[in-house]
This record gives C-alpha cells, sequence and structure tokens, in this order.
C-alpha cells in the first residue's frame, strides 16, 4: 500500500454499451484556440449557481429553473435526429462498374416543452447514398432518393448520411424556432447557425480548457456550470460546462457541454447561459430510464424513441428493399 | 406530421362510401392488436369518443369486391401513454418533460356478418358509430318479427327483445338472476308486462292475455293500479323514447290470504280497497288432490311418510263427498275446516281398523307418526287457506282470468304455505290450459324467489309443476318470468329453459358460476356492479348479451308511491250550497 488513502471507485452512469460520456485517457487538445478570460478573468474563474445574478439581471428573473418537481416555465424547443443504415448496396452503373452504397433512413424532429412535452415536428426521409448513378428505389416502405457521393468508402458515406440527417435537423429546427422560445439542438452547433439555439454536447473527445481552470468542471455542482470561453477559429462559438442535476462519483459525471453562437456579445451570451443552464437539469434523465442518464435528456429521449419508431421496423424495410430491387 | 406514412400498409378501401353509409366515423381497427372475426380493436381519432356498449359497424371489401358489414358492440376501453416505458414515466409526461402521446382504443364484440362471411375487419379500416337503421341491424332488430322494447342503452336509444323467443313462437320464458334490493328484479318483470301490453307485441290477444304474478316481498305489488307519485318528470321522456305510454296497469286484480281467524278478511295493511282474500275448500282440496302440495318432500323416494301422504290423498279423493257449500262428508264426519280435516285423517291413519287402507298396508307406527306431526305442524298454516266456513266459496277462488294481472300475495305467509299456494295455483292453471288445448291467449307467471319452489336438489310437487311449465309450457302458451338471488340455487331445466335471461346487480362470487357462463368476462365484472334500473339482457339472436337501463316504474310498486285517491280540498263545504 503506497497511497495515503482508500481508492475510491465509481460506476459510470451510462450503459456500458454506449461507453461513457467522457472517453477514457486524455482528451485531444483542441485545436482551435480558446479564450476562457472574457466572462470572468481566468485566475476568477469558479462555478457559476443558477441563482447567481449575472451581468443582465433582467433576463434572469424572468427565468424560472425547473427544480425537481417544478413545472418548466417557458417553452423550449428540443430538436434531434436519428439515422439508421437499412442496407449495403451494391450498384453497377451502366458503365459496368460496381460500386458500394448504403440504403439509409434517417429523421429528425423537435419537441416543444411549453408545460406538456409534445412532439411538434417528425420527418422521415429515405436515400441511398453512393456514387454510381441511379434512379430512386421504390419500395413498399418509401423510396430511397439517390444522393451522389464522391468517394464509396465507409467514412464519406457516413459523412454524408450524417450531414443530410443534420440539414434536416436544421430545417426542423428552423421551422419552429419561434422569438421566446429557446432552442436546444442535440448535438454541436452547426452552420448556417439558428439565432439563440443552444447546441448541446453530450460526449467529451476534446480538451478546450487550459490546465488552470480546468479543475472548476470537477468542482461543479449540481446546476452549475462554468463561466463562458470562446472557442476560436474560422466559426468561433461561445461554450460552457455544465452538471446536470443527480449525477454523482466521478469529476465528469453529468457534465454536459453547451455551446451557443460568437455572434452575441458576451453579456448577452452570459445571461443565455445562465438561463439555459436553470433549465436544462430538470430535463436531466435518471439511470433506470436512460442507459445514458443524465446527459440524454427526457424530451431527447423521447424524441429519438418516436423517431426511430418511425423509421419504421428494420426486418420490414430491408425486406422491402430487397422485394423493390428483385423488381427491377 | 402524420404526413409521411411511408412505412405503413395502404388503408384499406373504404367500403362505407360505396354503401352510402352516413353514420360517423370515430377511429380505425389497429393493427397492434389481433383483429379476429369475434373481436377487434379500434383506436379512436382525436376527440372522438366511445363507450361501452356503443354500437361499431366497420366494412371489409373482400377480393372478389363483396362488401361485409361487421357490426359489433364496445365490450371494453382503454387509454394508454404511447411512447413511455415506466409508470413513474406519467409524472415526466404530466409536468411537460417527456413526450408521450394518449391512446384511446375500444375493444368491440361481433354481433353480426351482413353477409355471413367470417373475416375479420382488417386494421386501418374506418370504424363509425352506428346510428339509425345501422345500429338497428348490428343489434339484429331489423330481422326481429316482433319487437319488445326492453329498455334503452346507454346512449338512450332503445333495444328490444325478439318477442317471439318469449310468447312461445320460438322460444319462452324469461329468467331474472339478482341481488335482492338492488338488482330490482320484481320492477323490471313488472316492466316487461307493461311493455307487452302497450306495444302491440300480443296483437289481437292483447285484451285475453292474462298474467298471475306472485307477490313475495312485502306489499310491495298491490298498487300495480296505481299511478307512481315518485315518478321524476324526466322519466316520461325514456317511455316515449321506448314508444311506451306513463301510466299504471288498467286491470289488476289483487288477492290476499285471509285473516287468521274465521272472518275470511283478506290479511292487507297498505290497501283497503279491490282486495278479495283467497282459499280452497275442503271439496276442492279432497277432490284435486291438494295434499301432497303441503309436504315439500312429497316426491322424495327416500322418505317413507311420502307413501302414507299419497295414500291418504288418494282416499280423500275417493271417500270425501260434497256437501254442496264447500264441505265435505268423510264417513260420518262432516269437515268444515282444515283442523277437522287433520283430526279425521289423524284418526283413519291411527285406528287399527282403518290404517291399512288410508295408510297403506304395512306402514309402520313410527312412520305413520311422522306422517301426522307434518300434518298437524301444516295445520297451523294452511288452517287460513284450506276451510269451508265461510259463504261463498266461489268468490274467493283466485281467478287469473278475471283481469288481465291478478296479483296474488304471499308475503305473510310462511314458506309451506308459500309453496302449497304457488304449486296448487300453477297446478290449477296448468290443468285449465292443458284442457282447453289451446295455447293462446296466453298465461304468465311472474314468480320470484324460484330457489325455494325449484331447488337445485331434492323434488317436490311445486318443483315438478314448475319444471312442467318450463318444459311443455311453450306449448301450453304459459310462460313462466322467473327470477331468484342466485340461479346456480335453481332448478338446472328450468334456467336453461329460459330463452331470455336476465342479469341485474349479482354478487361477486356467485357472477362467476357456469350458470352465467351467456354472460363474457368483462359483463360478468360489470354485473357486480351495476346499479338498479341497469340489467343485462341475454336473447338467442344476439351473440352478446346487452346491457340496458329501464325507466323508473310508472305504476307504484311499494305503498310509499301511491297517489292518495281522495284529495282533500282546501274548503271542505266547497261546493255546498250557502
Amino acid at each position: 500500500m503506497t497511497g495515503t488513502g482508500a481508492a475510491t471507485i465509481a460506476i459510470e452512469a451510462w450503459a456500458p454499451e454506449y461507453g461513457a460520456a467522457h472517453e477514457p485517457g486524455e482528451l485531444d487538445e483542441a485545436r482551435a484556440p480558446v479564450d476562457v478570460g472574457l466572462e470572468v478573468p481566468a485566475d476568477q474563474w469558479g462555478p457559476i449557481g443558477p441563482s447567481r445574478a449575472s451581468t443582465s439581471g433582467a433576463l434572469l428573473s424572468e427565468q424560472v429553473g425547473g427544480g425537481p418537481s417544478g413545472a418548466v416555465a417557458g417553452p423550449v424547443l428540443f430538436v434531434d435526429g436519428v439515422r439508421r443504415v437499412d442496407a449495403w448496396v451494391w450498384i453497377t452503373d451502366a458503365d459496368g462498374q460496381t460500386h458500394a452504397g448504403i440504403a439509409a433512413s434517417y429523421a429528425a424532429g423537435a419537441v416543444l416543452c411549453d408545460g406538456a412535452a409534445t412532439v411538434v415536428a417528425a420527418e422521415v426521409t429515405r436515400r441511398v447514398f453512393s456514387p454510381a448513378v441511379t434512379g430512386p428505389i421504390e419500395t413498399a416502405c418509401g423510396t430511397y432518393l439517390p444522393t451522389p457521393v464522391p468517394s464509396d468508402e465507409v467514412q464519406p458515406l457516413m459523412l454524408a448520411l450524417q450531414r443530410r440527417m443534420g440539414d434536416l435537423e436544421a430545417r426542423v429546427a428552423t421551422a419552429h424556432a419561434q422569438p421566446g422560445r429557446r432552442v436546444v439542438v442535440d448535438g454541436p452547433l452547426r452552420q448556417p447557425v439558428i439565432a439563440g439555439a443552444v447546441g448541446f454536447v453530450k460526449t467529451h473527445h476534446v480538451s478546450y480548457l487550459p490546465p488552470m481552470v480546468r479543475d472548476v468542471v470537477a468542482r461543479l455542482g449540481p446546476g452549475e456550470r462554468t463561466p463562458l470561453f470562446l472557442i476560436g477559429g474560422s466559426w468561433p462559438r461561445w461554450s460552457w460546462y455544465l452538471k446536470l442535476a443527480g449525477a454523482d462519483g466521478h469529476p465528469w459525471a453529468g457534465i454536459v457541454r453547451c455551446e451557443l453562437d460568437a455572434a452575441e456579445a458576451v453579456e448577452t451570451a452570459a445571461a443565455r447561459a445562465t438561463e439555459v443552464s436553470a433549465v436544462l437539469p430538470r430535463f436531466a434523465s435518471e439511470p433506470h430510464k436512460d442507459p445514458r442518464a443524465p446527459q440524454n435528456l427526457y424530451p431527447i429521449g423521447g424524441l429519438e424513441r418516436d423517431l426511430r419508431h418511425r423509421l419504421g421496423d428494420p426486418h420490414l424495410v430491408l425486406r422491402a428493399l430487397r422485394r423493390a430491387v428483385a423488381r427491377t | 406530421m402524420d404526413d409521411n406514412r411511408s412505412t405503413d400498409a395502404a388503408a384499406p378501401a373504404p367500403a362505407a362510401e360505396l354503401l352510402g353509409e352516413t353514420s360517423p366515423v370515430v377511429g380505425r381497427v389497429i393493427g397492434t392488436e389481433d383483429s379476429t372475426p369475434l373481436e377487434f380493436w379500434v383506436g379512436l381519432l382525436p376527440d372522438e369518443v366511445l363507450q361501452l356498449d356503443d354500437v361499431v359497424i366497420v366494412d371489409r371489401v373482400l377480393p372478389g369486391g363483396e362488401i361485409i358489414r361487421i357490426s359489433g358492440i364496445v365490450h371494453q376501453v382503454r387509454a394508454r401513454h404511447e411512447g413511455t416505458r415506466f409508470d413513474s414515466d406519467v409524472h415526466l409526461v404530466a409536468e411537460g418533460v417527456l413526450p408521450a402521446q394518449v391512446s384511446e382504443a375500444a375493444q368491440v364484440l361481433t354481433t353480426r356478418f351482413e353477409p355471413e362471411t367470417f373475416v375479420p375487419p382488417l386494421p386501418g379500416t374506418d370504424a363509425r358509430r352506428a346510428m339509425g337503421t345501422s345500429r338497428d341491424q348490428a343489434l339484429l332488430f331489423d330481422t326481429m318479427g316482433a319487437r319488445l322494447p326492453v329498455g334503452t342503452s346507454r346512449d338512450g336509444c332503445p333495444v328490444f327483445a325478439n318477442f317471439e323467443f318469449i310468447d312461445g313462437r320460438r322460444g319462452a320464458h324469461v329468467n331474472i338472476s339478482g341481488i335482492s334490493g338492488v338488482a330490482t328484479k320484481t320492477t323490471y318483470a313488472t316492466f316487461l308486462l307493461h311493455a307487452m301490453f302497450n306495444t302491440g307485441v300480443l296483437g289481437t290477444d292483447a285484451l285475453n292475455t292474462h298474467v298471475l304474478v306472485f307477490n313475495v316481498k312485502g306489499e310491495d305489488l298491490l298498487h300495480l293500479d296505481r299511478a307512481n307519485t315518485l315518478l321524476p318528470d324526466n322519466e316520461h321522456e325514456r317511455y316515449r323514447q321506448l314508444g311506451l305510454p306513463v301510466g299504471p296497469f288498467r286491470s289488476v286484480g289483487f288477492w290476499a290470504p285471509p285473516r287468521p281467524g274465521p272472518s275470511g278478511v283478506p290479511d292487507v295493511a297498505s290497501r283497503t280497497t279491490d282486495v278479495r282474500s283467497y282459499f280452497w275448500t275442503l271439496e276442492e282440496f279432497c277432490r284435486d288432490s291438494l295434499l301432497p302440495f303441503l309436504f315439500a318432500d312429497a316426491e322424495d323416494d327416500r322418505q317413507q311418510y311420502t307413501m302414507v301422504v299419497h295414500n291418504v290423498a288418494h282416499r280423500l279423493q275417493r271417500d270425501a263427498v260434497a256437501v254442496g257449500d264447500g264441505a265435505v262428508r268423510i264417513g260420518d264426519d262432516t269437515v268444515r275446516t282444515f283442523d277437522e280435516l287433520c283430526r279425521v285423517v289423524e284418526a283413519r291413519v291411527t285406528d287399527d281398523m282403518t290404517m291399512a287402507e288410508w295408510a297403506g298396508r304395512s306402514i309402520g307406527a313410527g312412520t305413520i307418526n311422522a306422517f301426522v306431526r307434518r300434518l298437524f305442524g301444516a295445520e297451523r298454516h294452511i288452517g287460513r287457506l284450506v276451510r269451508s266456513d265461510i259463504t261463498d266459496p266461489a268468490a274467493h277462488r283466485i281467478d287469473p282470468t278475471a283481469n288481465q294481472v291478478s296479483v296474488v300475495d304471499l308475503h305473510n305467509l310462511n314458506d309451506r304455505a308459500k309453496r302449497f299456494v304457488v304449486g296448487t295455483t300453477i297446478r290449477r292453471a296448468f290443468d285449465d290450459k292443458e284442457r282447453s288445448g289451446q295455447s293462446r291467449p296466453l298465461l304468465f307467471l311472474v314468480l320470484d324467489e324460484l330457489n325455494k319452489y325449484a331447488p337445485r336438489t331434492g323434488d317436490s310437487p311445486i318443483k315438478e309443476i314448475l319444471l312442467d311449465v318450463a318444459e311443455r309450457g311453450r306449448s301450453l302458451g304459459i310462460i313462466l318470468i322467473g327470477a331468484q338471488q342466485t340461479a346456480s340455487e335453481v332448478e338446472r331445466r328450468i334456467v336453461a329453459n329460459s330463452a331470455i335471461r336476465v342479469v341485474g346487480r349479482l354478487d361477486p362470487a356467485e357472477a362467476d358460476r357456469p350458470e352465467y357462463g351467456f354472460l363474457p368476462p368483462i359483463l360478468r365484472r360489470r354485473a357486480t356492479i351495476l346499479k338498479p334500473g341497469t340489467m343485462i339482457v341475454s336473447q338467442p339472436e344476439l351473440p352478446i348479451p346487452l346491457v340496458v337501463q329501464f325507466p323508473f316504474p310508472a305504476w307504484a310498486t311499494r305503498a310509499e308511491e301511491v297517489v292518495a285517491s281522495v284529495p282533500s280540498p282546501a274548503d271542505v263545504f266547497d261546493g255546498l250550497p250557502r
């Protein structure tokens, strides 16, 4: 025994098949420049609680933080998407060249939480991604639109699918974003950005904070956030870490990172960060109800279930594809 | 958001439009529960409601183009959250955190296929709330030869039974089960009579059809000819919906046993006029061999003394000579009262000289004593019912044909006397009918507490005669409207012979017995919570029993409901010259 005290053990809150929110080992260092001194000077960094008055207190007083049992005040729109590869396809084009491709279904939707949680949008699209030129595949489960991709390797195919889903998410978010609605998009922000939308990042692959302020994340209590930091580069964004309620055990348990467009001034951005951080813990899930609790928020989990359901039964879809292809 | 239905199976063809159906669409047949020819589930559209007992129609187009109309009744309705997995998710949904959808679905049990091709309705098919003609067709009202209103459904529409299954043409008899006090069995029986007399189902026989009602509890049925003062005004509308007039029975005769003692005055308290006392003369008693009716177990072969009963009855029939005023002479003894008869019989069966003739050969003294003991046991209760000490005995003979409805009061009698009155009255009516050889006009018998007269175990002359009615009454034109708390305690053949079965509030343990096999499980459970005025009616043509409500009686069923017959004017000198 060489240690000074007994070792402490914490069990990761996420189900094993999902890995961990914080990747084991060292995180990649951020490539973009990060500025941590804009809201609070770097040497004064510390957790910011939901009740702490921010620089623009007027905004704060309007919002009501949802306690564990309190109703959520003010509408929040959660936007998310799901995708699924229905089948791998091999397409031999007119030149006799055979290309790989994927027939995929993806969906994006939105849940509006304004006292009641309602799925206000759910759109399903099916596409076949391949460098080969082909017509649409008509199946009993819907039509797969041909979508050209530059290469038939796995990575570009998946990336194309991911991008299309992102586009659909953006479209849904734009269609349902209204003044007064806080928009929370699952995952990092994308361009073009929707005014006021907050990106909600569950997993941490990159270390943005310099060592001098990094331990603030570990010191966050439930509902507390770090001060804002600016992720620079070609597309600057405000970002902050938030600890959702209920997670405990290890320093990064229950931590999410939020993003906001850097077009906003630091005061406005800070006010919005405080406001959103006060609201989000209300939606945090519990481990027995979600394998990625607490980071996978209830509305997003519910929306994902709904969207996956709308993608249709995978076996049925695969059968429909086979039949459609056999007919042609 | 429902625009994208790419993964859905195509919706079946809208056959209803082809048929010109105008009933409103309330939902679609769901595909997550099995759809079978006998039952299927309907997912309700938003803002649509189906409640229990609603009638639903769906159409199925067969590959050849033929359209099958499937009708049914809502048997169960359920609502649930879709998109949730845990019970506690309801709180998250209520607090607006978790998105979920409320889905409501109704289980439908089918009643009819037109034409008869037993195929299930396809998921996605429009389901309609049947109205008007469609509802009549769904419940087979359109095929009924004679429609007898038996109540209203929950939505206020009339419900009919096919009278052909009551009047003997295709079936006969009504049997009503239910807990006393809550099930309103007798009231429902009187409602059926009221409906029968006032809807023309009896045709030209209506005037000559007679009903014999046995009043077993209180003096409840002794006011059928009087309007019910407690009838709420809104009930008039329900009578109108059923096509029935509001009012008491018009032609009712009341018969009550005489008070103990020599007076012969009817033994009733709540009614003083128009009640006649009834009794049997000793002449009838001997001639018609009524002695066995005194002994409930007279047909039980294990009882030695039953032999004595039959021997004595036979002797009385042979040896008693009518003296003209109802009394009889047996040997040298003139007998005017039941007490005297008992003494004469006792003397005959115990006297060594006559014992062999009256009691039978080689009958032990113990057996004879058992008979005598029972005979004198009966005397106390029967004495006022068998007598010849009152003039004009013919006026005290129950005559079911004197009025449309004859109420025979039994409530003051003990069980032995009740059995005697019921047994002998029905026997007489049965014999008369048999003699006339014509089934029309019909004679209805209304008898509560069937378990007392025709219990499942044992034999008795009363049970015998009731079985006769149940099994042969249909051809003779005697229809039994029987009632009991528990059908499980009544002779199986009597219940089995009843074409129409009615159930009011049942005891939960009773509801699970096989006698109620005609009730689907959910109806059995509903039977345990039925409120007074609600009955479940099963009829042979409809596979599913119907839950009906019947209107509050317009006739008095208790003394408190009687209109004061003499209004008291404010000024007693009103109208007199001053």
